[in-house]
């Protein structure tokens, strides 16, 4: 899985964040109060519309004062009732429509099926709950207003706080009740999909001896399900286990014996299919090919930067530490887990994999352990547990056998080790790809705990396409949602575009803005080449600077709804922290606190009969 | 329920100084585009006083701003110039419509609920009580005579039972201030009679009623005082019958009088320098003459009206 930041903790969190909520709050109201002032100027002179606009502001704080949950609710209900009454629940048909075919274009046979089974279900749901509610939000109001089916309303004692918080919550509870649903439906849907079992003939097993010719137990191998079939590995008693394969691996156990005497197996259902580990996560450090400290690792010419190689058959190292490891949480030593990627500059034996060692070091003392060998495979996560009792590399080159937490962990602190033993070839890494395995987590709460962030997706969508469609019609509101959203999920990229056009750093992001990058495909110019310093050039940039200003200042306040997102995590089998989810229930909350307020005095300074 | 049309023309109870429900001063509406250019002078300055228990009528041809001053009442839509007080308080304040009923042009309503549900949707927006609202739904809708329809889409209602339900939701919270625009609009003369006798019955109950509409029967049957409007202009404004009364001629009904009595009349009359007399039978309303049919056919169904085409109603007449 990859985590290109790191999760921080909630209460170190919400400080910062919420002087920057304030902060962007109060930036965003005195805007607005100077566009509405504007606005009332043009109209009525600069002092009467000072005026209008102190009103406007007192009417509106006073309009959100306390709404009456009574006829929130009923209005929450008429949306709900409008919703059933234009027939949403045909999504969920569609929904199991997309389950019953989802067969035809899932392959049962892939690396990680779990994780493609999860995969698409939370996104279905997630793109199908968010998309509904959206449509939904969007053209109600605007509905209303156009039929005027609102006269009747507001002329009842109905503050408009009341008539948006009333939209938002029945929209989004219609949301909730497709989310729960679908959400039934597709975790049915990932369990029967992803469960399977294999048989085990005893023509497909040989004896195995040991050393000295006595029957050490059995190998062979399981029956082709699914598109696979697992090596299985018995004690001389019969039962062991089919080896993993495709992310999980199976129990095995005599059953019986036939009438010739022959033994009859059962192999169990899969384990290690459907997680929610809970990974103690270090941080990582490099030394470069002769053993010096370096901040970064060698890039291999990927453009996406998340991994750093360290080079086979030299000093190079990839060196995490770990905090807060202790004997009470690991009685039984230290379950790490990795994803090793590699790059090859050969091909060598390409079903074999690349050999290497981990070590774990005491970051104190620096006493190391004695090289555990590892064999890196591409995309399967690999385990290796580091026994309590291990052997350490004395001073004199000798081994001496000690207790992992007396002599290697200080202050709960260990480092762990990373070498490719073969030359000319690279492991590639990333800090949260080695982790101490805490413990696990229930997979179907950290189901629940996706769907929830999905909530937070369509709540925040909901509060947005109701804001909008306070003072939008119907189809602009859907458009100004989509366009919001669109910038949300590229703030990153937009910020980083503005920071390039503003310092005239090309390297940060080659092209351009918009006009230029029109220019570039117009002409048919590389984004790498650099472009005469003309004074139309100039222009095109300073008008292309002026025109990313506002998306640069819309891009820090906007939301990305894939940053809410939790898929990845229950698809890659890691337990969703609940750090992340406290942070993202908070930061949905903002949003739609702002939006909510916003059409408040959106839909207050309208005419809604004119 | 249809009353005696008489009650129209009883006085309104005497208002006092305090007992202005609706007051509007120097109130005017201009429209204006996306630009803020003038599009169109909707309202021009209005001062109008509305006082507590009576019928008042805003009149006018389409577009002379009744619809305007209405919406502007009930806070709708924001002044140009001016102010609008209900019960003492801005019309934008929305805690005055506690105490308001407002039936628009057209009833808007959603089409996607049934009588009930509209009913029950609307008390909601007014905090009653779930068995306050039951109560109120079932005398509402008996009244307005959708009891048989009571659960049936709106979408699936005619216009005139479109404009009952309308009704029924702009009585829901029993209203101390009603208005009504265009009451009338779209009901067939059952109806429409109906309306208006609904409007007396509010104001013996001491409700005040602010209606507007271009039909000038309805606004003469019903209304206490009338404000004409042209052009977004005060026009004419006082009580109806003063404004209606023909100074100047005398008019004398009377009932068995015979062709003889008739002539001495006449003469009486010409004796005394009458000028321009007139002595016929009066004409009946076709309303009136409708209503007799639509009612006598009930009773005896299947047969043809009693009264013979052409014979004068007496009693009605007289």
């Amino acid at each position: 899985m990859v985590l290109e930041e790191q999760i921080p903790q909630f209460a170190a969190w919400i400080g910062p964040a919420l002087l920057r909520y304030a902060a962007a709050a109060s930036v965003s109201l005195l805007v607005a109060a100077i566009l509405a002032w504007l606005a009332q100027a043009i109209a009525h002179g600069p002092l009467a519309a000072g005026d209008r606009v102190y009103r406007g502001l007192l009417a509106g704080l006073g309009d959100l004062s306390l709404p009456s949950p009574r006829r929130v609710w009923a209005l929450a209900r008429l949306a709900i009732q409008e919703s059933l009454r234009r027939n949403v629940l045909v999504v969920l048909a569609l929904f199991a429509l997309l389950i019953l075919f989802a067969g035809w274009f899932l392959d049962p046979a892939s690396v990680h099926p779990g994780r493609l089974y999860i995969g698409f279900i939370l996104s279905a749901t997630n793109l199908l709950v968010c998309l509904v509610t959206l449509v939904l939000a969007v053209f109600s109001l605007p509905a209303d207003i156009k039929s005027r089916t609102i006269q009747t309303v507001t002329t009842k004692p109905v503050r408009t706080s009341e008539i948006v918080l009333g939209r938002i919550l029945g929209f989004a509870a219609v949301g909730t009740c497709l989310l729960a649903l679908m959400g039934l439906a597709g975790w049915a849907f990932v369990v029967r999909s992803v469960s399977h079992g294999h048989t085990l003939e005893a023509d497909d097993i040989f004896e195995v001896a040991d050393g000295e010719g006595s029957p050490a137990g059995a190998e062979g191998r399981t029956s082709l399900d699914r598109g696979h079939r697992h090596r299985v590995t018995l004690e001389a008693g019969g039962s062991g286990i089919a080896e993993t394969a495709q992310g999980h691996r199976h129990e095995v156990t005599v059953s019986g014996t036939t009438a010739a005497g022959e033994k009859t197996f059962s192999v169990g259902p899969a384990s290690g299919l459907l997680e929610a580990r809970r990974p103690l996560r270090g941080t990582l450090r490099f030394l470069d090919r002769e053993g010096r400290p370096t901040a970064k690792g060698i890039s291999v010419g990927a453009e996406w930067a998340y991994r750093q190689y360290i080079e086979g058959g030299s000093a190079a190292t990839a060196i995490w530490t770990f905090e807060g490891v202790s004997p009470g949480d690991f009685p039984d030593g230290l379950p790490l887990e990795m994803i090793v990627r590699v790059f090859r500059t050969y091909k060598g034996d390409i079903e074999e994999g690349i050999h290497g060692t981990v070590q774990v070091r005491n970051p104190t003392t620096g006493l190391r352990g004695e090289s555990l060998p590892i064999v890196a495979r591409e995309f399967t996560i690999d385990s290796l547990l580091i026994p309590r009792r291990i052997n350490t590399v004395l001073a004199n080159g000798e081994l001496q056998e000690v207790d992992l937490f007396a002599e290697l962990v200080s202050d709960g602190r260990i480092e762990v080790w990373l070498q490719c033993l073969e030359p000319a070839q690279y492991y590639g890494v990333a800090q949260a790809d080695f982790y101490l395995r805490a413990g696990d987590g229930s997979f179907a709460l950290n189901y629940a705990k996706s769907c929830v962030g999905i909530w937070f997706c369509m709540l925040l969508v909901t509060a947005l396409g109701v804001m909008f469609s306070t003072f939008l019609s119907g189809p602009v509101a859907l458009l100004a949602t989509i366009a919001t959203l669109m910038i949300g999920q590229f703030r990153e990229f937009i910020a980083r575009l503005f920071e390039s056009q503003v310092t005239g750093d090309a390297t940060i992001v080659p092209g351009g803005g918009p006009i230029e990058s029109l220019y570039r495909i117009v002409t048919q110019t590389s984004i790498t080449m650099e472009l005469d310093q003309t004074p139309a050039v100039l222009a095109m940039k300073l008008v292309d600077t002026i025109l990313l200003a506002p998306m640069r200042v819309a891009a820090g306040i906007f939301p990305s709804l894939s940053s809410l997102g939790t898929s990845d995590f229950v698809a890659g089998g890691f337990d969703i922290p609940a750090d992340l989810l406290a942070a993202h229930a908070c930061e949905t909350l903002g949003y739609v606190l702002a939006f909510f307020v916003a059409g408040v005095f959106c839909l207050k300074a309208r005419e809604v009969a004119s | 329920m249809i009353q005696e049309a008489e009650k129209a023309s009883q006085p309104a109870p005497r208002s006092e100084a305090g007992d202005v429900v609706v007051e509007t001063r120097n109130l005017s509406k201009v429209y204006r585009d996306f630009w803020g250019r003038s599009k169109k002078i909707a309202l021009k300055p209005l001062d109008l006083d509305i006082r507590r228990g009576e019928i008042f009528g805003l009149l006018g041809p389409n577009g002379a701003g009744k619809t305007t001053t209405l919406k502007l009442l009930l806070g709708l839509i924001f002044p140009t110039s001016g102010e609008a007080l209900v019960f003492g308080r801005p019309a934008t304040d929305v805690s005055k419509n506690e105490r308001i009923g407002y039936l628009p042009e057209e009833s808007y309503l959603y089409k996607f609920l049934d009588a009930e549900e509209t009913l029950d949707f609307y008390g909601r927006l007014f905090g009653m009580s779930p068995e306050e609202r039951q109560r109120r739904a079932e005398a509402l809708i008996e009244m307005v005579g959708l009891s048989r329809d009571r659960k049936r889409q709106l979408r699936e209602y005619s216009k005139g039972m479109t404009r009952r339900i309308g009704v029924a939701q702009a009585l829901i919270n029993d209203p101390e201030l009603v208005i009504l625009d265009e009451p009338t609009s779209g009901l067939d003369p059952i109806g429409s009679r109906e309306m208006k006798d609904l409007i007396i019955d509010l104001k013996s109950r001491g409700k005040t009623v602010i209606m507007c509409s271009h039909l000038l029967a309805d606004v003469e049957d019903v209304c206490d005082r009338i404000a004409v409007l042209h052009q977004g202009e005060l026009k004419e404004l006082g009580r109806v019958e003063e404004l209606l009364r023909v100074t100047g001629v005398t008019q004398i009904r009377a009932t068995g009088l015979s062709a003889a009595a008739t002539a001495e009349v006449r003469a009486v009359l010409e004796r005394h320098g009458a000028a321009d007399i007139d002595i016929g039978n009066p004409r009946s309303t076709l309303e009136d003459l409708f209503l007799e049919v639509v009612r006598d056919t009930e009773s005896r169904p299947g047969r043809r009206a009693r009264r013979p085409a052409g014979a004068p109603d007496a009693t009605r007449a007289g």
